[in-house]
């Protein structure tokens, strides 16, 4: 167990995270990030936490970097409800991770499915090679990387 | 602290139907696993399961004003079921829905959920691994809403 490492990827806007607003948990990034690196302390993994608006820069991380981690947690944010050209480009991205059996899972702060929420749409990808939470605030975040480490484990 | 966690259609032959996509523990082992989580954290886990819609629409009924939260894998009727859309509706606490399979990454008569626009959160595609995540995470979702 010691020795993986998770990559997680945050997508556009949310370095804005404020603690004033209620909408995304009141949770700015820098305290996601702390609470992730204690629980991967926790679990006996080691983390690596990044954030970009820039969507070519996104893509390169999934397509290049990923391949230096052991698992992988992404929360787009915003990117999959902006077109298909886009939904498209995570698609390869994300199939590429599947394909080398890493575990993906896919997190957002709030329900993306609930009126007034992020009105995202879920990544594409294959069923049974990528995980989904979203509502749970950073414990979206929490649950993912636990889940990721049981995957790890087994 | 009382949590339901309400099965939907055919979970009952979880373990056996289609093993490739759900796995091959059973619903009993799931529970039992569940219910044994929940007895160190002192949660009183009420795990059922109906192929009934009615039935399911029911316990969400009794839910309110007995349970802390409602887990719900609504199975096939999540994509079709306003009754229990508007069931859930009526429960105040803390609602989870969760999939063992990510039902966006499959058929897209799958596509549409009845449920999530009125939970709060959703957890799919990480297997009946899932329930057991849910469950872990319960006292600390409980104690800060």
């Amino acid at each position: 167990m010691v020795n993986k490492t998770i990559l997680i990827l945050n997508g556009p806007g949310l370095a804005e995270l404020s603690a004033g607003d209620d909408r995304y948990g009141g949770v700015t990034l820098e305290q996601i990030q702390d609470e992730c690196t204690a629980l991967c302390a926790e679990l006996g993994m080691k983390l690596e936490f990044r954030q970009t608006d820039d969507q070519d820069e996104m893509f390169r991380w999934i397509a290049s970097d990923s391949e230096h981690f052991d698992a992988l947690i992404i929360n787009p944010a915003g990117y999959p409800k902006s077109g298909t050209a886009n939904s498209e480009l995570f698609r390869s991205a994300v199939d590429m991770i599947a394909d080398t059996n890493k575990p993906l899972i896919e997190v957002h702060l709030t329900n993306i499915f609930r009126q007034g929420g992020e009105r995202s749409k879920p990544l594409p990808g294959t069923d049974g090679q990528m995980g989904f939470v979203c509502g749970l605030g950073l414990k979206s975040y929490l649950l993912g990387i636990k889940a990721i480490a049981k995957r790890l484990h087994s | 602290m009382k949590v339901f966690i309400i099965n939907g259609p055919n979970l009952n032959l979880l373990g056996t139907r289609e093993p490739a996509i759900y796995g091959t523990k059973t619903l009993e082992e799931v529970a039992e696993e569940c219910q044994a989580i929940g007895a160190e954290v002192g949660i009183d886990i009420q795990f059922r399961q109906s192929n009934f819609e009615g039935q399911l629409v029911e316990w969400i009924q009794e839910a309110i004003g007995t349970a802390d939260a409602i887990v719900i894998n609504a199975a096939a009727y999540t994509h079709t079921s306003v009754a229990i859309h508007d069931a859930l509706k009526s429960y105040d606490g803390l609602k989870i829905e969760l999939h063992i399979s990510h039902p966006h990454l499959r058929e897209s008569f799958r596509h549409t959920s009845y449920v999530s626009p009125v939970v709060d959160a959703v957890v799919a595609g990480l297997g009946t691994n899932g329930y057991i995540h849910v469950v872990e995470m319960l006292p600390n979702l409980l104690s800060k809403t």
